[in-house]
């Protein structure tokens, strides 16, 4: 009972939105008292005018208004048009977040075990890296691109440098967070060194490495937008670009919304990894 | 050397001479133990009992490396320990759950053989074995987290028994459960003892159970600890960890020590 009053308000106040959206602007003309004019369709578009922009965008509906799917070879067609059409940008964003992430998680965490588990190292470099770490990431988008060039590689390297800090510290703080006694317990049943490190602190500190890829990869893709944004041939973020250097609200709500479900789709994918990587803990999933 | 009782019969497996242990705290010098000399024979199982803070514990860790001492020497089979450095044939069980939570009750327990390099076929044999003798079955693929207390002490105690040590220290192993659980945890343990007769160190300030396991009682003084007296329990073996509690002759001998282990929780007390 409480999960379908749930859902009604949630149905209603998604269509009560959507709603506002698409004839906001025109009540607004008619009744300026009742309704505000939040919904300029210049700025924001209409849902109507976004879904369609989507289908040509898409090439599910080609430029002369026909169902692609209704005839041969039109939507290759289509596609061979536009070099940054959706599914082009899409593939694109998708991918270069990915690098990100793998790259990212996986040299933040062998930094992280590496200092967290030699005092030595971690005295000499916290400072510069706490310092390395105060600066904005995204500040330094425009230096990669100078680097690297306008392209994927520059996309990548800004989504790792977002990536590999959140990574670093996490595992940082897992390495050093090691319960002792697991430490006396592993070395009193006959571990080496190599054993301890292999069987105790790598698993303790991949349970915090493990809390941190969700946002890890809500992260990486912050970062591929903007690598896109500044200096990218594809992309999702480089249509948006496109769109605004046109003033076409609808492209731009496009493109937005299926950055959104890129995000939503990465994130729960990373969160059913999550989830059964750390399936040995207490049931206190609630908590994160 | 006043303490140290005539080696009877059975080789000396555990020998402790003038151990001495101090650590600094705000700048002064607190002495835990004080000139502890003991020694423990090839198959004994020996009690240490003493109030809380007599350095029971430290004595124990001290003989497992994991401390160490400020002055005398512990041998094992003769040869003396070198901290951080433990035994192959020295087993450990602590009182704080040490289980591993990432790993299932069959990974913890199959640990130790892992690190051995037991192939995984007659590792798998043995786990299961360790597993039906501590009265998991079916629990095997559990984690730590989903299980009772009794139960994640049960498989410590696997783990460290699997790789069947010939000396187990236990540093109050069921010092957390509740009687019940005690009790049951006590028929697990003898049962296992009295068929493989390890020789063991257990530390405890529970006079039913150091009665209950051993054959001999160290009594410790209340810090400093020192050695304050020893009892020989000779009660039959095998023993039935609560039948035993209803005879007349645990009750005198309970009677007997509880009053010397007063006078020391007395001190501990006042100290």
């Amino acid at each position: 009972m409480k999960r379908t009053m749930t859902l009604f308000w949630q149905l209603s106040i998604g269509l009560f939105a959507l709603a506002s959206w698409q004839w906001g602007w025109e009540l607004h003309a008619v009744a300026p008292w009742l309704v505000p004019d939040l919904f300029d369709p210049y700025f924001v578009s209409k849902p109507s005018e976004i879904f369609r922009q989507f289908l040509h965008m898409g090439c599910l509906v080609s430029p002369r208004d026909e169902w692609t799917y209704q005839v041969a070879g039109a939507f290759a067609r289509c596609i061979g048009h536009s070099e940054n059409n959706l599914w082009i940008a899409t593939y694109f964003t998708l991918k270069n977040t990915l690098w990100g992430f793998v790259s990212g998680v996986s040299s933040g965490f062998a930094l992280g075990l590496l200092l967290g588990r030699s005092d030595r190292l971690s005295e000499i470099f916290y400072l510069y890296i706490t310092a390395f770490n105060s600066i904005p990431r995204i500040a330094l988008a425009p230096i990669i691109i100078l680097a690297f060039g306008i392209g994927d590689a520059s996309t990548v390297v800004t989504a790792w440098l977002v990536v590999v800090f959140l990574v670093f510290f996490n595992t940082f703080e897992g390495a050093r967070s090691v319960d002792r006694d697991h430490i006396s317990a592993a070395r009193l049943l006959g571990a080496s060194e190599w054993q301890v490190t292999r069987t105790v602190i790598i698993p303790s500190a991949m349970a915090w490495l493990f809390a941190s890829l969700s946002p890890a990869i809500s992260f990486s893709l912050i970062g591929v937008i903007v690598g896109e944004f500044i200096g990218a041939e594809h992309g999702i973020g480089r249509m948006i670009i496109e769109a605004e250097a046109r003033g076409e609200a609808a492209g731009m709500m496009v493109a937005v919304f299926v950055l959104m479900i890129v995000g939503v789709f990465l994130s729960s994918v990373v969160r059913r990894i999550q989830a059964y990587l750390l399936r040995w803990r207490p049931a206190q999933r609630a908590g994160g | 050397m006043p303490n140290i009782p005539p080696d009877l019969n059975g080789r000396c497996r555990i020998e402790l001479r003038n151990v001495r242990k101090s650590f600094v705290a705000e700048g002064r010098e607190v002495v835990a133990v004080e000139d502890v000399s003991f020694r423990i024979r090839e198959g004994e199982f020996v009690a240490l009992l003493g109030p809380s803070g007599c350095g029971k514990s430290t004595i124990l860790n001290m003989t497992a490396t994991l401390l160490a001492s400020n002055g005398g020497e512990i041998r094992i089979d003769d040869k003396k320990v070198v901290p951080d450095k433990p035994e192959r044939h020295v087993g450990y069980v602590f009182q704080k759950d040490t289980l591993f939570p990432w790993r299932t009750v069959e990974g913890n327990i199959g640990y130790a053989l892992e690190l051995a390099g037991v192939p995984a076929e007659a590792r798998r044999v043995r786990v299961a074995e360790a597993i039906h003798q501590a009265g998991l079955d079916g629990f095997a693929r559990f984690y730590p987290a989903s299980l009772s207390g009794g139960m994640r002490q049960r498989v410590a105690l696997m783990r460290t028994l699997i790789v069947q040590p010939e000396i187990l220290l236990m540093d109050e192993p069921f010092g957390a459960l509740d009687t019940h659980t005690k009790l049951d945890m006590h028929s697990v343990l003898l049962d296992i003892w009295e068929r493989e007769r390890q020789t063991v160190l257990f530390v405890t300030h529970d006079l039913g159970e150091a009665l209950t396991l051993a054959d001999r009682i160290i009594l410790l003084s209340a810090r400093p600890g020192r050695l304050k007296q020893e009892f020989s329990i000779d009660f039959p073996r095998p023993r039935d960890a609560v039948a035993l509690r209803e005879t007349p002759e645990f009750a005198e001998l309970f009677s007997r020590i509880w009053h010397s282990l007063g006078e020391e929780f007395a001190k501990g007390h006042s100290a």
